[in-house]
């Protein structure tokens, strides 16, 4: 994977996204592409978005230049 | 229904098309409005993943850790991280398009007519692999060698790349179809990234069993919330539990020579014959 600041730190702000989302979605906030509109909760995609935070951070921690 | 869900689920020929089809084609009085479908196909799917976690309970323990160790270390150093690494990377396009897209995809098709049609665009899809998987043969050398042989030219679960990965990962998505088997693509989906058939496979039951189990887990309110007959249901699940890690056993031994020709054969010729029976209402 390439190595540089710019692109670890993008992905660590795209994690922090979806974080956000994953949050509204929980809440209720956000009704986008969801299966039923009258919930108040969207658990499933809030799920999904931790999933997507984790591996955001996970490959922002693998382009982090390393030292050694 | 368990031991059918359980042996379809892993055999490359589409439990889903299979779980539209058979009760269709029995008239078994199984509907899937009832309100204890989704409860029952949830404890089913429980009993698969548990088949496929106790089957690489190993291989889990090893997967998990290389995540954990990878992840914090910024960097891979054995085969367990890679295909850990690997494994995430295409759970990640499965379950972006089973969360956005599985409901829309499964009522637009949820009919035995479809199930029975994509049946046999499922068996094409793994005889097209196949077609490519010995064209590839030829020109690595390999098509006068013997099976064994041959499939020794080819690479393991840990060695294909990411972006393969994630697209044989994307291929799950597929399986949404009634009729589209998620072993059958991401099987077919492994062998064009260059994996043996035995790697193939077990790279196919490990990428599904996080998806399997993540979407049975979601659903699990639904199962505790509903009055169902727990008894019945939980006999039904380590059923397909069994056949499941049966199914695998067995794929896992053939897959050491065999290949996808038979199960692409057999999708062909039982959706053909599906469409002749429901089109004559036999």
């Amino acid at each position: 994977m390439t190595r540089s600041t710019p692109l670890a730190v993008g992905l660590a702000v795209l994690g922090v996204v979806f974080i956000v989302i994953a949050a509204l979605y929980a809440f209720g906030v956000l009704q986008i592409l969801v299966s039923d509109p009258s919930s108040p909760h969207h658990y499933t995609h809030m799920i999904l978005f931790i999933v997507l935070a984790v591996a955001s951070f996970v490959a922002a921690n693998f382009a982090r230049p390393k030292t050694v | 229904m368990g031991l059918l869900q359980g042996a379809t689920e892993l055999f490359p020929v589409s439990s889903l098309g299979h779980a539209v089809l058979v009760p269709s084609l029995l008239h078994w009085s199984f509907k899937q409005s009832d309100p204890a479908f989704v409860p029952f196909l949830v404890l089913l799917h429980l009993g698969t993943a548990a088949a496929l976690l106790i089957l690489y309970r190993t291989q889990w323990v090893q997967i998990i850790r290389g995540f954990f160790t990878a992840a914090l270390r910024g960097r891979i150093t054995n085969d367990s991280e890679r295909l850990a690494m690997l494994l995430m990377t295409g759970t990640i396009p499965a379950a972006i398009l089973g969360v956005f897209l599985e409901n829309r995809i499964k009522s637009l098709f949820a009919s035995p007519y479809a199930a029975a049609g994509l049946l046999v665009a499922n068996g094409g899809l793994m005889l097209g692999a196949e077609m490519l998987r010995r064209r590839a043969e030829r020109r690595v050398q390999a098509a006068s060698l013997s099976r064994i042989e041959q499939e020794e030219r080819f690479t393991d679960a840990a060695h294909i790349s990411f972006a393969a990965a994630a697209l044989v990962g994307a291929c799950q998505a597929l399986a949404f179809l009634p009729g589209i088997s998620r072993s059958g693509v991401t099987i077919g989906g492994g062998l064009l990234a260059g994996l043996r058939h035995q790697e193939s496979a077990r790279f196919s039951f490990l990428l599904a069993t996080p998806v399997i189990l993540g979407a049975a887990l979601i659903e699990i309110p639904q199962l505790l919330n509903a009055r169902v007959p727990v008894v019945e249901f939980a006999a039904a699940a380590v059923l397909a539990g069994v056949a499941a890690y049966l199914s695998a056993r067995f794929l896992l031994r053939y897959f050491r020579s065999g290949r996808l020709d038979p199960y692409g054969w057999y999708c062909v010729a039982a959706g053909l014959v599906s469409l002749a029976l429901l089109h004559f209402g036999l």
